[in-house]
């Protein structure tokens, strides 16, 4: 994945540039606004991270205005110390297409810059979602390991069938909440790992390979193959 | 005196009643003196006419008996009649002489004549007759001028009353308005002093500056609200924000000091991680209060069903709950609309639910109620069986950071209630925590067209983009 990031922080900059090589993505940095609409606008990239507030006379939300105005359609993601919800608010009307506020986890923005990716490169579609011997229909609402047929509550149902959709990928415990529940605040407590957990017990029956992982300090992932 | 509203309200309306009486005494002027006194020489004309046919029919002789014979039955002063020679030398009449000033030629004129000695204004009619004699008929105006002088001193009497009363009326209501708008200014200067203890006289009048004061007031409250709030925060937040923090930079402290093996070095940092964590959960939750308390997330106001809002948050802790094996009923009267934040709601919902969760013991019952109240609002309650909240906590609880004894050695910033209370205020209700003995009841009603106020300054009817209507759609 080709990602360009415009922050004008170095120690920030460095830290995801770093961690962006370190999960095998490809980075160009942009210190402040000029340089970034320029790199933007010249090279394609799979993925932009935009930082709001910016040295020079351009800020972040300008740049993203410009470039959907040019028909730029690179998913976006801004960083942003500002997390009042009416500057979320701003910042996708502008043509953001998600909103991480600092200080953030690394794992948090490597796992939002993978969903976005995902959704533009037009994963997303409906139909049969399959991880290893593990089948969900979204259609028929049916799932099925190997040829034992599960049963799931509504809400189970639709939190293994966001991991699913977003296979291989570390899935943070903020992003279920905000696309599984529809809940934009933080519950303070572990209600989240909670119904993780009580899924697990229904997809992973004893003796069958584990495909729902707990990814440490980021998040769970449903997966088939081999994790660190 | 100048730059006063009460004097210059005063000032025009002294001029307004000017104005209507000098348009109420110009046509009666006119009047009187145009109009009657045309008529009158008209009356005057057809008389010295009447006198001239009397002339020519008896002769000079006849007219004379003819005179002597009205001037004797006449009132005195009242009408003037004179018959002269073609020298002006009188021959029958009540004057004595042919006034000066009155020309020799014949017409009608309304002048000051010498009359028995006495100056009098007086409309003469002047009639020349055959044979070079004359005739004058008139009528003094003398006796009208009391009635004239009257109507002036009226005129006059009343503007003076007008000018009297208005200023004076404009100075006592300017005395009046200066002395409570100097209380308001005391009062304000104490309070920009840093005083917020302070609040303005009202009085029972109930009039305009009164409800001013009533607004002004309540404004106040608000105020001090926020700013007690606000020191209560920095008190709370040196606190709990100084313990993870303090932990944390301890250590980083010994990381450096003692060097360890680098596995027990990355659970530290692990730890470390964890102590940043806190101060950020911190942090957020303090922003949202804010961001709360000062209504802005007004923008966000749209229909929302609690009922269903409620029912997702029941069914979010629900896995939580069996863990604890605690049993969370949940009891509603279907679809219940109100005008609010789904965001907000559902946060405050779940806050109330995980607060409940948190003192319930194992093998306790929570539950949660949405019901419809007589004047539409929803009323959501949450009721646990835990050890309940002393009476004199309760209103401590919903404070910032504060934190029962009971709740002691349990996780939690102490932000929970507060932000409930925070959201209820937003959408103009209160948070209310009763006895269940044993337990706590903690109840909202919500009113169903909590209007959010046009003030909002980012109110530019912005609905959220990120966040679709409620939870309850996708339900």
């Amino acid at each position: 994945m080709k990602v360009l990031l415009v922050e004008d922080n170095e120690r920030v900059a460095q830290f995801v540039i770093k961690g962006l090589h370190e999960a095998g993505h490809t980075a160009d940095h942009a210190g402040n606004g000029r340089d970034g609409m320029f790199l933007a606008a010249s090279s394609p990239y799979d993925v932009i991270i935009m930082d709001r507030m910016l040295p020079g006379e351009i800020d972040g939300l300008s740049i993203i205005e410009v470039l959907r105005k040019a028909g730029t359609r690179t998913p976006i993601l801004i960083l942003s110390a500002l997390s009042a919800v009416d500057e979320r608010i701003r910042g996708l009307r502008s043509g953001g297409d998600d909103y991480l506020t600092k200080p953030f986890a690394f794992g948090e923005l490597l796992a939002r810059l993978d969903a976005l990716r995902r959704r533009a490169q037009g994963i997303d579609r409906e139909g049969p979602l399959t991880v290893g011997d593990l089948h969900l229909d979204p259609l028929t609402r049916k799932v099925v390991r190997g040829d034992r047929a599960i049963a799931l509550q509504p809400r189970e149902f639709k939190l293994l069938e966001y991991l699913m959709r977003h296979a291989g990928q570390v899935v943070t415990r903020t992003m279920l909440l905000e696309n599984v529940w529809d809940y934009h605040f933080d519950p303070q407590t572990n209600v989240v790992d909670v119904h993780i957990s009580k899924l697990r017990q229904k997809i992973d029956a004893e003796r069958e390979r584990p495909l729902l992982r707990t990814v440490r300090n980021a998040g769970y992932m449903v997966t088939a193959g081999d994790v660190q | 005196m100048m730059r006063s509203s009460a004097a210059s309200l005063a000032l025009g309306y002294v001029v307004l009643g000017m104005t209507a009486l000098v348009m109420f005494a110009a046509p009666l002027w006119y009047a009187w003196h145009v109009t009657i006194q045309e008529g009158r020489a008209e009356i005057l004309q057809a008389d010295a006419q009447r006198l001239a046919d009397v002339f020519r029919r008896d002769g000079a002789d006849g007219l004379k008996s003819f005179i002597d014979a009205r001037v004797r039955m006449q009132i005195a002063g009242e009408r003037i009649l004179l018959l002269t020679d073609s020298a002006f030398h009188p021959l029958a009449g009540n004057l004595a002489a042919w006034p000066r000033n009155v020309p020799d030629s014949p017409g009608s004129y309304t002048l000051d004549v010498e009359i028995e000695h006495h100056v009098s204004h007086a409309t003469l009619v002047h009639v020349a007759l055959p044979g070079g004699y004359n005739l004058l008929v008139g009528r003094d105006l003398g006796m009208f001028a009391p009635l004239e002088t009257r109507f002036w001193y009226g005129l006059t009497t009343a503007v003076a009353v007008l000018l009297i009363a208005g200023t004076l009326g404009g100075l006592l209501t300017r005395r009046a308005l200066m002395s409570r708008i100097h209380s308001i200014r005391q009062t304000i200067s104490a309070i920009i002093h840093g005083d917020l203890k302070h609040r303005l006289p009202t009085h029972q009048r109930g009039d305009e500056l009164d409800t001013l004061t009533r607004t002004i007031n309540g404004m106040l409250d608000q105020i001090e609200l926020l700013v007690h709030g606000v020191s209560n925060v920095s008190n709370s937040i040196a606190h709990d924000l100084r313990t993870p923090l303090a932990e944390l930079r301890s250590r980083l402290e010994e990381l450096a000091l003692i060097r360890p093996q680098p596995q027990e070095t990355f659970a530290e940092i692990d730890a470390a991680v964890a102590d940043v964590d806190r101060v950020i959960r911190i942090f957020d939750a303090l922003l949202r209060l804010a961001e709360i308390d000062a209504g802005m997330r007004r923008s966000g106001f749209v229909m929302v069903d609690v009922a269903a809002l409620a029912a997702a948050a029941v069914e979010f802790y629900t896995p939580a709950a069996e863990l604890r094996h605690i049993d969370i009923g949940f009891e509603s009267e279907g679809p219940l609309h109100v005008s609010g934040d789904p965001v907000l709601l559902a946060q405050a919902l779940g806050n109330l639910i995980d607060n409940a969760l948190k003192y319930a013991p194992e093998h306790g019952t929570i539950d949660v109620g949405v019901r419809a109240a007589a004047d539409g609002a929803a009323r959501i309650t949450v009721v646990d069986n835990g050890p309940g909240i002393a009476d004199d906590e309760k209103s401590k609880v919903v404070e910032r950071f504060y934190r029962g004894d009971a709740s002691r050695g349990t996780p939690g910033v102490g932000l929970g209630l507060s932000l409930v209370q925070a959201v209820a205020k937003l959408h103009g209700s209160t948070l209310l925590l009763s006895d269940r003995h044993p337990g706590l009841c903690a109840s909202l009603a919500l009113p169903a067209d909590a209007q959010p106020p046009p003030a909002s300054p980012s109110g530019t009817g912005a609905r959220p983009v990120d966040l679709p209507a409620a939870a309850a759609a996708s339900t």
